[in-house]
């Protein structure tokens, strides 16, 4: 499975949505009724979770969207 | 990480809601968010959650990401979890009518406060006030958290359930703090038994958990997550949110699923190592060390939940006369005969002995706890009896003093001096019985033996201190029971507060000791001198003594003695309570026509209490 749809699927899962709606260039924005900041700390919470990265709380504010998080991981050095 | 995998796909073929409950508390895993979704969804798949469980949160840091692990563990519970979160930090403001929490109508609200919420000099060191002003504002501490309380109280908003979030340091002045006549460790600790003596003397339905029991178990390090308490002021690791929400839902199983009574415990393998009908007195485990370490250790925690009110039970397979031995001679066993309120040593299965205890003990098998190491009797119990709950004692000697903890039904919300003796009483029970068999076999009738027990009726009227005791029987009683009317302890201390009630209770006691209270009747007082039996009950613990009649006669000559000229009562026919159909009649009221029956104290005299094999005082 790529990264990217482990995420879509950790995405879908966390902010119960359905994973088609999550594409690569998916913004906070894009999903106002479940990706509000509730739903961004338990989405914090779930990627840690999965992908085994333990993320600063600076972090927290700059991985609201699909590709953010991609470029994050991959420079964690996880493909 | 591929035992992990192994242990997850297995919740996911779990086959009913109590399996996938027993694997996930037998398991020690950490699950991730994505896994508890799952989980979730497996177990909604698997049958419908029956019971409803309202709950309403009034929060002072946010509690709606505590939400997953609360579905999580309600998931477990076969429990449809309805969660209603105030808006945050609105606290008074949903002690009113009309609020989102009273609309909400919760069975239950939990109160998570911080604790620098409950005073604004707390936003200093408590260290730098001397001895007595620390007590000062202990005090002001709590007469405003009781204020707060008490405003909820008022409302119907269910068991109330108060927390307040740990400490996110260590005490303020470090490892001396011990022993620092200003020790801040000292005034929380004392403030929190403040707090619990408080609630039990003056509140109802209330119970105040303390987080710092959770934040003891796993840890301050891995309590709190900084990151995401100064972020987004949610204090908990997912290991953290996990257990507080585990408890919490736990008391909300305590209140709706049926209530647990009875612990029925195999022997072999589970109160000792190995089986004493072979390995002998010296070949069992049970002694100092390992492993019979563990097994006196799970003796041990079966004392504690036997403080709790729950009666414990043998169910084995032996020779009766092999288990007499390790209970009477063997000098590291714990749980000798007096702690057992029945038995069933006999090589008969395990269901029909189970039937039979419960017919013994005069309570339902749905308050039954079953536990036993041997996986093909605890399907056999599983199979038959559904409505027990079966845990398995596991396989691993040091895991076997825990496994009852995590069992939701074994909290429980209230105690009285009651639950403290049960076993006790239902032991003294059995010696009754025993003597009642042999009045029997001797052909005697039951006259000589009632008279032998020299009982005596303690009877008080209107008594508040009784409350939570007399809640409780109409809570649980349904065999002898009228008209099986459920009563809140509130609405009880209104009947005892005011003149248009009369609120009565009896305790017995005779040669083998004291029941405690176990009768209860309540009168409505009507101004035209009328008199109506609103509630009559009694324990099945004293069936069988003509208990009954002298308690009745003996309150209607009070009710005579006060003016009353006439009593109405009625009989309402539950599924349950056929043992009680015909006692009004056969007491002497008559049908009055209209389904009910009537009493006419001016026509007709309540009988002497010499008829009766009872001596009664009365306290009033």
């Amino acid at each position: 499975m790529s990264i990217f749809e482990q995420l879509q699927g950790v995405i879908a899962s966390t902010l119960k949505v359905p994973p088609a709606k999550i594409t690569e260039t998916t913004k906070n924005e894009d999903l106002p009724a479940s990706w509000d900041s509730l739903g961004h700390v338990n989405l914090m919470i779930a990627l840690e979770q999965t992908f085994g990265v333990i993320l600063d709380v600076e972090d927290f504010p700059k991985l609201i969207s699909v590709p953010a998080i991609l470029q994050y991981l991959r420079d964690q050095g996880i493909e | 990480m591929v035992k992990a995998k192994f242990e997850f796909d297995n919740f996911l073929k779990a086959v009913s809601r109590s399996e996938l409950r027993d694997l996930v508390a037998a398991s020690r895993m950490k699950l991730s968010l994505p896994q508890v979704q799952q989980i979730i969804a497996h177990a909604e798949s698997l049958e419908a959650a029956t019971l409803p469980l309202r709950l309403g949160i009034i929060h002072t840091y946010t509690s709606d990401l505590l939400d997953i692990w609360l579905a999580f563990e309600a998931a477990l519970q076969g429990l449809d979890l309805q969660t209603y979160h105030a808006p945050y930090g609105m606290t008074f403001q949903e002690a009113h009518a009309g609020s989102g929490l009273l609309r909400h109508q919760p069975d239950m609200t939990l109160l998570m406060l911080r604790r620098e919420d409950l005073h604004p000099d707390l936003a200093y060191p408590v260290a730098r006030l001397s001895p007595s002003h620390q007590d000062e504002l202990r005090r002001g501490v709590l007469q405003g958290l009781m204020s707060l309380v008490c405003q909820f109280r008022e409302h119907p908003v269910g068991q109330i359930v108060l927390t307040l979030l740990p400490s996110l340091n260590g005490p303020g002045l470090g490892i001396f703090d011990a022993q620092s006549e200003r020790s801040e460790s000292a005034w929380w600790a004392r403030l929190k038994a403040e707090i619990g003596a408080a609630f039990r003397e003056s509140l109802r339905s209330s119970l105040f958990f303390d987080l710092d029991e959770v934040l003891l178990q796993i840890g301050r390090a891995d309590f709190f997550d900084h990151r995401f308490w100064y972020s987004a002021r949610f204090p908990f690791t997912a290991e953290a949110a996990r257990e507080v929400a585990r408890r919490i839902v736990g008391l909300g199983a305590a209140i709706k699923c049926p209530r647990a009574k009875v612990i029925v415990l195999d022997a072999d393998n589970t109160l000792w190592g190995g089986v004493i009908g072979e390995d002998g007195m010296a070949g069992i485990a049970l002694g100092p060390d390992y492993p019979g370490n563990t097994f006196v250790d799970f003796q041990r925690r079966l004392l504690d939940f036997q403080q709790r009110g729950f009666i414990l039970a043998l169910c084995s397979k032996n020779n009766p006369a092999d288990l007499d031995q390790v209970l009477r001679e063997h000098p590291h066993q714990l749980l000798r005969d007096q702690h057992f309120a029945a038995r069933r040593v006999n090589w008969e299965p395990k269901p029909d002995n189970l039937a039979s205890l419960a017919k013994e003990l005069n309570l339902g098998l749905d308050s039954f706890i079953f536990v036993d190491d041997s996986s093909h009797e605890c399907a056999a119990v599983r199979d038959a009896l559904p409505q027990v709950e079966v845990i398995q004692t596991p396989a691993k000697a040091v895991e076997v003093p825990f496994c009852l903890d995590q069992v939701a039904r074994l909290e429980v919300l209230s105690l009285t001096a009651e639950d403290h003796a049960k076993t006790e009483m239902y032991a003294q029970e059995r010696r009754r019985r025993e003597l009642m068999e042999n009045g029997e076999r001797t052909g005697a009738g039951s006259e000589p033996y009632l008279q032998s027990l020299a009982m005596k009726m303690k009877i008080s009227l209107d008594c508040a201190a009784h409350l939570t005791r007399l809640s409780q029987l109409t809570q649980k009683t349904n065999q002898f029971n009228l008209t099986t009317r459920r009563y809140e302890e509130n609405q009880l201390q209104e009947f005892i507060g005011g003149d248009r009630w009369l609120v009565a209770d009896f305790s017995l006691a005779d040669v083998f000791g004291d029941s405690g209270i176990v009768g209860l009747a309540i009168f409505a007082l009507h101004a035209d001198r009328r008199a109506e039996l609103d509630t009559f009950l009694m324990s099945c613990r004293v069936i069988g003594r003509e208990a009954e009649g002298a308690f009745l006669h003996a309150l209607l000559k009070v009710l005579a003695e006060r003016g009353v000229g006439e009593v109405v009562a009625d009989f309402v026919p539950t599924a349950k309570n056929g043992l009680a159909k015909d006692f009004l009649p056969g007491q002497g009221f008559l049908p009055s026509g209209d389904g009910r029956y009537v009493w006419n104290l001016e026509r007709q005299q309540p009988r002497p209490e010499s008829v009766f094999p009872i001596a009664i005082q009365m306290d009033v």
